[in-house]
């Protein structure tokens, strides 16, 4: 037999030998050396628990326990490891005289997975250390599933809890791949232009961390993530110092990482990021680690396929708040959109805002010069529409229709229309008076109706509005026609709505197109501080009535 | 060898299990030897303290590795000592220990004697 005898199961272990005599130790340690295994050697049971237990030191496989010890003896050590669960799983061979088995026979009900006489025959030795490492290693695949099924679903229930926040999804992933696939550090680096950058890392020394966060990496064959992201696959290197094409960085100086393994983040063909992980030593990546990293990798492609999703929405809501009313475009992308889309009647109070004497001014004015006007005009009706929370239906030429009350409630909504409709009177003195002086009289005329009215999606498809259809829309636009210049008119429903909080004044009844009975109607005048530039708007309208 | 205090065939079972390398078997003696002298002494002790307890683990450890190396007769003498004090009471203890001692100096000679031949032939 030579020391090199070779081991049956074919898997090295590192094993305890806990005994007192120096010569059992040597003897153990030898034969096991030259079954392939990594003998660690322990005078004493106090000793051995203290190694079992450093967490700078590297596992223990199987123990190797001598039962008659000074300090603590092998019945003690049994009982402690019995009562840890972190090592409670250690296969236990006591190593025993043939006039020794009252001992084993309690040793074996402590605990203890096997025992071994204390003349060892190797053979013996290897076939108990062998069953014994079996066991361990099934113990720790089982261990390893689970971890790697509890770390997996950690990362899902954070991806569906944070779907939108590409940070917690990525810190997640990093964290779980680190840990997992026994990394000293990891990164999740996303494509941010040309190059790659950290977004999300776990372990290292804050110097390498910083470092990687300073230098962002491009498509290349001298990094791992440059190769990554010019290949599109998974690309393990065993030891960086030893790759031909590999740079050496400050980053890798400083913290001497030695292997790498590097992930693709796809995203329907691009490579929108790469999941790097690095040990301090030449330790290659398993085939096992890999695939468990490449997984990882599509989780954090999910993150952030969900975030720029989320992006998109969130820029299309906002182009689409330019088009439409905020009201209407937080509407078209909530889940209740679709249904309120379809159409519903509720009372709503309807404003039409248009302009006196534009047909003329559009005709003797320059192109520009309209444009220039009407831009000013939607603008400052615009504004004014978004702080009193109107739904801005249409701005077409110089007419502007609003409503209040769709599709979000607004218990006051009468009142929020005439309200509304006395500022754009109060900033049109302003803008008015502006291009008088060009030589232009313009001036507005209001009309406001409250009334049912089915609202919802109007058009056909590819070019649909939201609107409604209604009396009350249709006697808004009436009076907005029948107003004089500066006048606001409102019906007599708006009128009882407003009870009394707006002065309004019976303004004669009115003969109106579509409506085969006179209407009554009232004009709202400018209570308190508005009294005055109503007065001056009033005496405008005078002139251009005249 | 056969009588002397060093069983040759447990001794050649030691050899062999190490695999035949002789410079290896030659440190575990040294061992042997290192160990046992403090173990005597510790018995010596034992014996003038008047400390029965104090036997039991000199005992143990001499008996396990004088079998091992094939001081069987010794391994015997260490045997006895070690039960008779866990029962608490060693009669005629300093007699016992001296019987351990001379065992022990005889199997010393014994090993000495051995690994000087091996190395003259």
């Amino acid at each position: 037999m030579t020391p090199t005898i070779e081991n049956g199961a074919g898997l090295p272990g590192r094993v305890l030998v806990v005994d007192d005599t120096a010569f059992n130790r040597q003897l153990l340690a030898r034969l096991l050396r030259g079954l392939g295994h990594e003998p660690v050697e322990a005078e004493d049971g106090r000793q051995a628990l203290a190694r079992l237990r450093d967490p700078d030191e590297p596992p223990i496989d199987v123990i190797l326990l001598d039962i008659v010890m000074p300090e603590m003896d092998g019945y003690q050590v049994l009982a402690a490891l019995r009562d840890d669960p972190a090592l409670r799983h250690l296969p236990v061979i006591v190593i025993s005289g043939v006039d020794e088995l009252e001992s084993v026979v309690r040793c074996l009900e402590m605990g203890a997975a096997d025992y071994l006489p204390k003349s060892v025959d190797p053979a013996i030795l290897k076939a108990r250390i062998a069953s014994s490492l079996a066991r361990k290693r099934l113990h720790d695949a089982e261990r390893e599933a689970l971890d790697r099924q509890g770390a997996s679903n950690e990362v899902l229930a954070i991806m569906s809890r944070s779907a939108f926040d590409l940070q917690v999804v990525l810190d997640a992933v990093v964290r779980a791949a680190v840990r997992l696939c026994r990394a000293d550090y990891g990164v999740a680096y996303v494509l941010d232009g040309e190059a790659y950058r950290v977004a999300a890392s776990a372990g290292g020394t804050p110097e390498l961390d910083a470092w990687e966060r300073e230098h962002p990496i491009r498509p290349g064959r001298d990094s791992v993530v440059g190769r990554v992201a010019l290949i599109g696959e998974a690309i393990g290197v065993d030891d960086v110092l030893a790759d031909q094409e590999y740079l050496a960085t400050p980053g890798q100086a400083t913290s001497g990482y030695r292997t790498l393994l590097g992930v693709p983040i796809e995203q329907a063909g691009t490579i929108s990021g790469v999941l790097a992980l690095t040990r301090n030593e030449v330790r290659p990546f398993s085939a096992a680690e890999r695939a468990l990293a490449t997984g990882f990798g599509e989780q954090a492609a999910i993150g952030i396929a969900n975030a720029r999703l989320l992006e998109t929405i969130e820029r299309q809501r906002g182009q689409l708040a330019r088009f439409l009313s905020p009201q209407v475009a937080a509407l078209v992308s909530s889940p209740a959109g679709e249904a309120l889309l379809a159409g519903h009647r509720r009372e709503i109070t309807a404003m039409f805002c248009d302009l006196r004497n534009f047909t003329g001014f559009s005709e003797s004015a320059e192109p520009e010069e309209v444009l220039g006007f009407l831009r000013r005009y939607h603008a400052t009706v615009g504004a004014l529409v978004v702080e009193h929370e109107g739904t801005l239906e249409h701005f077409a030429g110089d007419g502007i229709m609003v409503f209040f009350n769709d599709p979000a409630l607004q218990d006051d909504h009468a009142a929020r229309a005439v309200r509304m409709s006395i500022a754009i009177r109060e900033r049109f003195v302003e803008i008015g008076e502006e291009w008088r002086r060009r030589g232009h009289v313009l001036q507005v005329g209001i009309g406001i109706a409250t009334g049912y009215a089915t609202m919802g999606r109007i058009g056909f498809e590819g070019r649909y509005d939201y609107g409604g259809v209604g009396n009350a829309i249709i006697l808004a636009s009436r009076l907005s026609g029948e107003a004089a210049a500066g006048e606001i008119l409102v019906s007599q429903r708006t009128h009882a709505a407003l009870d009394g909080q707006i002065e309004a004044v019976a303004a004669g009844e009115r003969q109106l197109k579509g409506f085969s009975r006179p209407i009554p109607v009232y004009a709202v005048g400018a209570p308190g501080a508005v009294t005055e530039s109503a007065g001056i708007v009033g005496g405008g309208a005078a002139e251009i009535a005249s | 060898m056969t009588g002397g205090p060093i069983d040759a065939a447990v001794f050649d079972a030691l050899v062999e299990m190490t695999g035949g390398e002789l410079s290896f078997v030659d440190e575990l003696v040294d061992t042997y030897l290192d160990d046992g002298t403090r173990q005597v002494a510790a018995l010596q002790e034992a014996v003038a303290a008047d400390d029965v307890s104090a036997f039991v683990l000199p005992a143990h450890s001499l008996k396990s590795n004088s079998l091992n190396v094939g001081a069987t007769e010794l391994g015997g003498l260490c045997r006895d000592l070690e039960e008779q004090a866990r029962t608490g009471d060693v009669p005629d203890a300093a007699g016992r220990v001296a019987a351990i001692a001379a065992g022990f100096a005889a199997a010393r000679e014994a090993l000495l004697a051995q690994r000087a031949a091996r190395a003259r032939s």
